[in-house]
């Protein structure tokens, strides 16, 4: 069964037909060519797969295309801004917060979403690790995930963030 | 969706997602065919994905979170109603949950992730009958009904007696779940739950233990004691329960309730953990649980004396 769907994804609206058997993750990979929305475990435990869907981080794997109709979706692409990495980015870089990458782009939302979240101040590390439990990394051990979340909360707090 | 290697496609989907509760329930009671009722649908994709459901093409799919109605939470009438459609992460965002049934809101802050709390559903959680569902327990101390309607009526049983078995439940053919309700906590009750797993984070309970106290620290007027992954559902154990009624909750007779809890269970070993470890882990938890409402009612009555 194909379904029409509308979607605003990194702030631009698209019109897209799907399978109502395809998930989102399915959609943001192959249709529209969004690769940084990864795909692993297709079970919801990995996290590589994280988009935030109006706001909120989601296993885009566990959701179907057409059930996510009208949503404002936003990946890590749209974290860039022209070719400027998003500060976020940058804390990730400079703190050594991947090995292998694959995680990143889930983490890396899953963090953008708590920081933008976030009131004033650095954020403990203890928020963090409850934060990103949905995200899997066997490379870091975390540690250098968890400063670079904090040098990022304090790119934001110093204006240094969009 | 060939491209996908190692786990299962999803099968051609008929998907419907109705806006109002009439709608909904007219479509239940009409498809054709093979049909689920679905919400967030963390569950349902794993099942296919992992070859634990297999569905034919043109499988009928029911999304019930196109309804508003079916999610939410407020008071009412001296009781909490939560909708069958209400988000995990939106329980634990609740001030009035927070506030009123913290034991709910602490169950829900150790399940799957946040991710999967951002679309996972109430309803859904109790609807898969998972012996390990970890909102089961809490909500059967704190004496929760569940509602479900057809197109032509509405049934409400106790949650207690809701589940069949893993992966069934008393709903009838044709229903949705749209209501979960249990009475808002008096002054006189507390409630407190814990579980364990293999690790804090993301895992599938072990075991997870509620209990409940009615009284003062010098006489439990009622109990309440249930358990998950200790047996085919969530249970409650109400043998345990009878042993605390018009007791003085000292030391010992806590001590006694708990080993009669963890008697009157039925654990299995697997790969989480065996039926013994379950068993010393009941008979503890239910202990120290006990212990911390004994306190709870204790802090209450000294600042009212206050």
């Amino acid at each position: 069964m194909k379904i029409t769907v509308h979607y605003t994804i990194n702030g631009k609206g698209v019109d897209l037909e799907v399978d109502a058997g395809e998930t989102l993750l399915e959609v943001l990979r192959n249709r529209l060519k969004l690769t940084s929305v990864h795909r692993s475990c297709e079970e919801g435990e990995c996290g590589a797969c994280t988009v935030l869907l109006n706001g909120e981080p989601v296993n885009s794997c566990l959701m179907l295309a057409a059930a996510a109709d009208g949503a404002e979706i936003l990946t890590t692409e749209g974290l860039m801004k022209g070719d400027r990495r998003h500060p976020i980015m940058d804390a990730f870089v400079d703190l050594h917060g991947m090995q292998c990458g694959f995680c990143t782009p889930g983490l890396l939302m899953t963090g953008y979403s708590l920081i933008q979240k976030a009131n004033g101040g650095d954020l403990d590390e203890a928020t963090i690790r409850r934060s990103i439990e949905g995200n899997l990394c066997r490379c870091t051990g975390y540690m250098n995930i968890v400063t670079a979340i904090q040098e990022a909360k304090r790119q934001k707090d110093a204006g240094n963030w969009w | 969706m060939n491209q996908f290697i190692g786990s299962r496609a999803l099968p051609d989907l008929v998907y419907h997602r109705p806006n109002t509760l009439d709608d909904l329930l007219g479509l239940v009671k009409g498809v054709e065919g093979d049909y689920r009722v679905v919400a967030g649908c963390t569950d349902f994709i794993p099942a296919i994905r992992g070859g634990k459901w297999r569905f034919a093409d043109g499988i009928n799919v029911v999304d019930i979170r196109g309804v508003k109605s079916l999610s939410g939470i407020r008071e009412e009438n001296g009781e909490i109603v939560l909708g069958a459609a209400t988000r995990l992460s939106d329980i634990l965002a609740s001030p009035l949950i927070r506030e009123k049934a913290p034991a709910l809101a602490d169950a829900v802050s150790q399940m799957a992730s946040p991710q999967v709390r951002n679309t996972a559903t109430v309803g859904g959680n109790l609807c898969m009958a998972s012996p390990a569902a970890d909102t089961a327990p809490p909500l059967l101390v704190l004496d929760a009904k569940v509602t479900w309607r057809t197109a032509d009526g509405e049934e409400t049983a106790p949650l207690n007696k809701f589940f069949l078995g893993p992966g069934t439940t008393v709903l009838s053919p044709r229903s949705v779940l749209t209501e979960i309700r249990f009475p808002v906590p008096g002054s006189d009750e507390a409630a407190r739950r814990t579980r364990m797993g293999q690790r804090t984070a993301f895992v599938c309970s072990i075991i997870s233990v509620a209990v409940w106290l009615k009284g003062s620290p010098e006489n439990i007027e009622a109990a309440r004691i249930a358990m998950g992954a200790v047996a085919p559902t969530p249970i409650r154990i109400t043998v345990a329960e009878a042993a605390l009624a018009g007791k003085k909750p000292d030391e010992a007779t806590l001590a006694e309730a708990a080993k009669t809890a963890a008697a009157h269970i039925a654990p299995i070993d697997d790969l989480r953990a065996s039926a013994e470890y379950r068993k010393s882990l009941a008979e503890t938890l239910t202990r120290r649980l006990l212990a911390a409402c004994v306190e709870d009612l204790t802090a209450y009555k000294k600042s009212k004396t206050k």
